[in-house]
């Protein structure tokens, strides 16, 4: 569903992929995790098609290295930040690609849809109306991740769901986005630096270190690997391989 | 050793003006390609007339009765000089149509509109919603620069037809009430030498200048750097380049309008 073969990228003199390969098959949730700045929402953005890979071929749902345009109808995205568009209702974030293009929805039919969304995530119809800015981070997110899932895609990217939320706010967040991808039988990839999403998101982890995979494994093997990279990312120490100074 | 270090910071200088240039001006041109291609976003664009146009209408009509009023005071100082205080009229509406009711229009949108673009346009690229409406299958510049464009180069001839009417309405509640004119003198003598083209050439540049504008604005906020810093740096820059535009394109356009 999901292929990346050898990505390279980089920024000016700062090399921050340096050939990352992987595949995703269908209905699987991939978990990336990686120390800040290791090059995760860049790796992310290259499959999304808003970078372009300086090097190596990105292929999703049958599409060759797409732009973000084409990729739209299979692919929902929920951003660090929610990226809601401050100056539309809650209801028209959601619905706003479907009220959108070729076989547009009208509005009432999308506003339902939207509102019909907003209860998978845990919100109720009153939220419809408001404006992201009345809504909490953790409403946020999940308004975002009703966005991700208003058209049913059969893929999903989620770039750091949980940044920002309490640990609370965070569980409710991961389990949403589990139960989604389960019940869609979502492809999915999730970049995070939180070992409770990798535990309660991943079917298989992959660690971005110095712009490689230097690991993958299964959600259990991350968290008892004797990979020194691991180790000390998921355990949280300072001493090892992984820079403090970043 | 030092002319030499000299030039080459001068030629790195012009390049880099050169280059900047080119992006502005390549913006411009994948702006009016967007302009062409459908769909239109209808919607944005009734937005973006309000905002642009309605909103703008208190400051320009502000400027324009004040910059009316003054006119006329001046004019009458200076005509008083060669017995011709009769012209006040005519020479206060021909310079408000012709000048000033687009340059100094023109400048307080920039001031209004240009800033409010590039910080909106600017934030929602530093929150990634212009990332956002990538996925989401539509073209930033489709739907944010082109009704913005649009809607300022149409909105832009409104404000500039109705700060020309406010400015010689203040000129003329100057020159009736402070200058001895009798009403209906006035207005006649304002409205006997006034020629279409003096009110259309206005207008034109109105639509120019509107379009500079929005275009400063789309341009930088769209190219803004991260965080607050760069959506600052961005708005003043749409403001400096849109002023300095309105006045450079006010002087060619007036060249190829009027001269002889």
């Amino acid at each position: 569903m999901i292929h990346a073969d050898d990505l390279h990228k980089a920024f000016g003199a700062k090399r921050v992929l340096r050939g990352v390969s992987f595949a995703v098959p269908k209905g699987q949730s991939l978990v990336v995790i990686g120390g800040s700045g290791s090059g995760k929402s860049v790796l992310l953005r290259c499959l999304l098609g808003l970078e372009r890979a300086d090097r190596g071929h990105v292929r999703i749902a049958g599409l060759d290295d797409p732009a973000p345009q084409v990729l739209a109808t299979h692919v929902g995205m929920l951003f660090q930040g929610g990226a809601l568009f401050d100056s539309l209702p809650v209801w028209q974030n959601i619905a706003f690609r479907l009220m959108r293009g070729t076989g547009r929805m009208g509005r009432a039919a999308a506003r339902d849809l939207a509102v019909e969304k907003l209860a998978r995530v845990g919100l109720g119809p009153e939220v419809a109306d408001l404006y992201p800015a009345e809504l909490s981070g953790g409403m946020q997110k999940r308004v975002g991740l009703a966005r991700a899932i208003a058209g049913d895609p059969p893929i999903l990217f989620f770039d750091e769901p949980t940044a920002g939320l309490d640990p609370i706010m965070a569980a409710v967040i991961n389990a949403l986005i589990r139960g989604v991808v389960t019940e869609m039988g979502a492809t999915a990839v999730t970049i995070t630096h939180d070992m409770r999403t990798l535990s309660d998101v991943a079917d298989r982890v992959a660690m971005l270190h110095e712009g490689r995979f230097c690991w993958q494994g299964s959600a259990s093997e991350a968290l008892s690997t004797d990979d020194p990279v691991m180790r000390q990312f998921t355990q949280g120490r300072t001493e090892g391989p992984i820079p403090t100074l970043r | 050793m030092i002319g030499v270090s000299a030039l080459g910071a001068t030629g790195r200088g012009f390049a880099g003006v050169l280059g900047a240039v080119g992006r502005f001006v390549g913006f411009a041109a994948q702006a009016l390609a967007w302009m062409v291609r459908p769909p239109f976003h209808a919607r944005e664009f009734g937005a973006q007339v309000l905002l642009i146009g309605w909103f703008s209408m208190p400051v320009v009509g502000m400027t324009a009765l004040f910059t009316g009023a003054a006119l006329a005071l001046q004019i009458y100082a200076g005509s008083a000089r060669f017995s011709a205080e009769f012209a006040v009229p005519s020479i206060t509406a021909i310079g408000m149509v012709r000048e000033l009711g687009p340059v100094l229009g023109g400048l307080m949108v920039a001031a209004r509109v240009a800033s409010s673009i590039a910080a909106e346009i600017g934030t929602m690229k530093v929150s990634e919603q212009i990332d956002a409406l990538r996925t989401l299958a539509v073209e930033p510049m489709q739907y944010l620069t082109v009704p913005r464009l649009l809607a300022a180069t149409l909105a832009m001839p409104v404000l500039v037809a109705a700060g020309d009417s406010i400015g010689i309405l203040g000129g003329y509640a100057v020159g009736v009430t402070r200058l001895g004119f009798d009403g209906p003198t006035y207005l006649r003598n304002t409205l006997d030498f006034l020629e279409f083209w003096d009110v259309g050439s206005g207008l034109v540049k109105g639509a120019v200048f509107g379009f500079l504008v929005a275009l400063s604005g789309c341009y930088f906020g769209m190219t803004s750097g991260r965080g607050a810093q760069g959506v600052g740096e961005a708005t003043k820059s749409a403001v400096v380049l849109a002023s300095v535009l309105i006045l450079a394109a006010n002087y060619l356009l007036t060249e190829a309008f009027f001269s002889a």
